[in-house]
């Protein structure tokens, strides 16, 4: 059955990001001048206002922030999936990633687990950064 | 030590339309019925306002929601002050704030603080109602959230619920403590949508939303409106109904910053909010007798509560009762209208009108007797905003 859940819409700044999932590489923003990675895009740092920045590609380790079961049917397409798991997910590098766990047992889910990126090329135009346990 | 103008405004007219499932009006419509009531509980006269300010809710983002030409509408043509306001849950508080240092100054002398909304349609969910607006189709990042099968405020509050419960060993069924309770407040109040008494057992039985939020974890969608009038103690004194005067104000937003160095969902804005206001009244956390705080989920209230400092972190659940059904339970005197929850949703003026209620002392079978210091909170985004007044029947 063709994939028919929402796909991610690129603009002009996030595209590299988006072709890196492509290549399996989670990319993100890093700002030299407050040492910071930034996540989701922003055209400058929240922490120091600097406008020059560069992509970084993530070690893509991290772990639960926290997470949740979704068992209201919100769009069409998630109904062989409810319920699913959501996560927050907390990089090593400092950014926070809302995020889908994969590879995990509900019941195995806590804050705090140690989770590694898992690309789900759900399209042959798109991957997705999802989580698994590492 | 207080601040000279604790005691020197207050809320002298309160309307509250009817609320829930009204159809076949708008926004506006709800607005004019608030005025009109706050106007006639007030005592005064049309031509008495001079101030106006508004805060629409979910329809403000449809773009059906009241704004500027709420005045045309109304017909206010002695405007001294004017304005849209919008922090989200945290507005209503904010209005209130902006409306005292104008009166306090002279800049105007009844000033209307509306929120009004009308998001439910008939035969369509609250769900459909509220996830509706964030179907717009994201364009870069925020993009994936509908990808990985993100949606509504629910989810970010279980997120968020979900963080505290783990750090602190809160239970679905401590959250289920604070729905029971709230209900049995809402029994008692004629304003409220929900008024069927709720045991435990209905609430474990009513069905999932984001886990770990149960539906009766969940606020209700609402119609309506609520119209605050703001003025000076002096004038408040002599009109139709008791002032609530306000003592204490303040605001408090840490934002949302999805990065390591920023803790989200054990903290909120009420930490500084709340330092702040208790500082202009000249109170503080012990002297508090009634709270009505936003409580956009069960959750929102435990948090809110340790925030303030009326519980340690973690124990907020220790206010309530094992079985807040059990008639001979002692309720804390926390959302004593029923709130959100189960009374009506009206953004952050639903803790406000409860607030004003209880601090006149009129609040029927639900009335709480020592109400000399009701601490009223707002709360918008994800706690991402915050806002707080502290309303006494006293002056002085």
């Amino acid at each position: 059955m063709a994939y028919d859940k929402p796909l991610p819409s690129p603009d002009e700044n996030t595209q590299p990001f988006f072709d890196g999932l492509k290549d399996h590489k989670l990319l993100l923003q890093y700002f030299p001048s407050a040492d910071h990675y930034q996540y989701p895009y922003s055209d400058r740092c929240y922490k120091d206002w600097s406008t020059d920045w560069e992509w970084r590609e993530s070690a893509g380790n991290g772990e639960v922030y926290t997470w949740v079961r979704m068992h209201q049917l919100y769009h069409p397409s998630w109904k062989a999936e409810i319920p699913y798991t959501l996560a927050v997910v907390q990089l090593d590098e400092g950014p926070r990633m809302h995020t889908n766990l994969v590879n995990v047992p509900v019941e195995e889910v806590h804050v705090g687990l140690r989770v590694k990126v898992a690309f789900d090329d759900v399209t042959d135009e798109f991957t997705l950064p999802k989580f698994e346990p590492a | 030590m207080s601040d000279p103008i604790r005691g020197q405004t207050a809320i002298c007219g309160l309307g509250i339309t009817e609320m829930g499932k009204v159809y076949g009006h708008d926004a506006s419509w709800f607005a004019g019925e608030s005025i009109r009531l706050a106007v006639e509980d007030a005592g005064l006269n049309k031509d008495d306002i001079d101030g106006l300010l508004v805060n629409p809710g979910i329809t403000g983002m449809m773009g059906t929601g009241i704004s500027i030409p709420l005045q045309g509408y109304l017909g206010l043509r002695n405007l001294r002050l004017l304005n849209h306001m919008n922090s989200f849950g945290a507005t209503a508080s904010a209005m209130v704030q902006y409306a005292a240092f104008a009166v306090h100054h002279g800049m105007a002398n009844y000033v209307a603080c509306i929120f009004s909304d009308a998001p439910l349609q008939q035969g369509g969910s609250a769900g459909a109602a509220y996830g509706g607006a964030g179907r717009r189709g994201p364009t870069g990042m925020a993009s994936l959230m509908p990808a990985f099968g993100f949606y509504g405020a629910n989810t970010s509050y279980a997120l968020a619920a979900r963080r505290y419960m783990e750090r602190y060993g809160i239970t679905n069924n401590d959250l289920g403590r604070v729905s029971v309770t709230q209900r049995r407040y809402a029994v008692d109040n004629p304003h409220a949508t929900m008024r069927q008494p709720l045991t435990l057992e209905d609430y474990h039985n009513s069905r999932w939303i984001v886990e770990p939020f149960h539906l009766l974890d969940c606020c209700l969608v609402s119609n309506g409106a609520v119209c605050t009038i703001v003025t000076t103690a002096e004038r408040a004194r002599d009109l139709k109904s008791s002032p609530a005067y306000v003592w204490g104000m303040g605001q408090g937003h840490p934002g949302n910053f999805p990065h390591a160095e920023v803790e989200v969902g054990t903290t909120s804005g009420a930490t500084i909010a709340g330092e702040t206001a208790y500082k202009m009244a000249g109170v503080g956390p012990d002297d508090v007798d009634i709270c009505e705080f936003y409580d956009c989920y069960t959750y929102t209230v435990l948090r809110t509560i340790e925030d303030y400092g009326l519980a340690k972190p973690g124990e907020a659940i220790g206010l309530y009762p094992e079985d807040p059904a059990d008639p001979e339970a002692e309720l804390p005197t926390i959302n004593t209208g029923g709130g959100q929850l189960s009374s009506y949703y009206m953004w952050g003026m639903t803790p406000i009108s409860e607030g004003v209620i209880q601090a006149r002392g009129s609040g029927g079978d639900r009335q709480i007797e020592k109400n000399d210091i009701v601490l009223c909170s707002g709360n918008g985004g994800t706690l991402d905003t915050h806002g707080t007044l502290i309303l006494s029947p006293n002056a002085n």
